[in-house]
């Protein structure tokens, strides 16, 4: 039995990836909502598209008005917010396609929005796009992924509760 | 048990930075902190909470504090609301 085993064994809740891209360390993020942790522990991904997957079975609690940030609750109790560019409210959903709706349930892979990266980029935003566990107490362990390239799908977080 | 209306005047309304900043603040505070919009309650320790109340601008929210600390959390919380929203 290889450690992978004994991690599965721990029960521990994988999230993938939601857009594919080159992942940093939260702390890095240009923002102190995101980089302080006051919304909850997580990762971040620059992204190379604009393409925002699922990253785990669950509904949609929250589909932001403005079709910039999007908030998951699985059946294991992971709020998870993905939150796409910095500021982005500001673009008041320009810019952002959104397919995903409120109380819908997803599939891990499902696609939720399409974000115009390069436009959003040009407007002047910064597009890295952070993935929150919005209650990160409610979590023993929380390890994430900060660095290199990922598509979206691949694992970038476990939380073992 | 102190309660307080406050009409959002914020063009964006409580989006993730807002948000973030009073479940730090509440966090702070013992008593529970409960803001209702449209017969919704939502706690307002729990980002994804008060993100999911869709309150924007124009929106009439009803703040209820109670515990021990309830004078002093509900004046940082009334204050809060009209400095950031």
């Amino acid at each position: 039995m290889g450690l992978f085993d004994f991690m599965k064994g721990k029960k521990g809740i994988v999230l993938a990836a939601p857009v594919k891209g080159e992942c940093i360390p939260i702390s890095e993020v240009a923002d102190p909502t995101f980089a302080e942790e006051i919304l909850g522990k997580g990762i971040a991904i620059k992204p190379a598209d604009g393409k925002v997957y699922a990253p785990v079975d669950g509904v949609i609690s929250t589909v932001f008005p403005t079709g910039h940030a999007i908030g998951i609750t699985t059946s294991d109790g992971v709020e998870l917010l993905i939150h796409v560019g910095l500021d982005t409210v500001q673009l008041k959903g320009q810019h952002f396609n959104v397919i995903a709706k409120a109380d819908q349930q997803v599939k891990t892979g499902d696609l939720l929005l399409e974000a115009d990266v390069e436009e959003i980029s040009r407007a002047g935003y910064d597009t890295v796009t952070p993935m929150i566990i919005c209650n990160s107490d409610a979590f023993a362990k929380i390890e994430c992924k900060t660095e290199g390239m990922v598509n979206a799908g691949d694992e970038v977080i476990t939380c073992t509760k | 048990m102190k309660t307080f209306n406050y009409t959002i005047n914020d063009e964006l309304g409580i989006h993730a930075r807002p948000a973030g900043l009073l479940v730090k603040l509440v966090s702070g505070y013992q008593s529970a902190t409960t803001i209702t919009k449209d017969g919704k309650e939502v706690d307002a320790k729990r980002i994804m909470g008060l993100m999911g109340l869709g309150a924007t601008k124009g929106t009439v929210v009803t703040v209820k504090v109670e515990g021990p600390d309830e004078d002093e959390a509900v004046k940082a919380v009334e204050e809060f609301f009209k400095g950031n929203l």
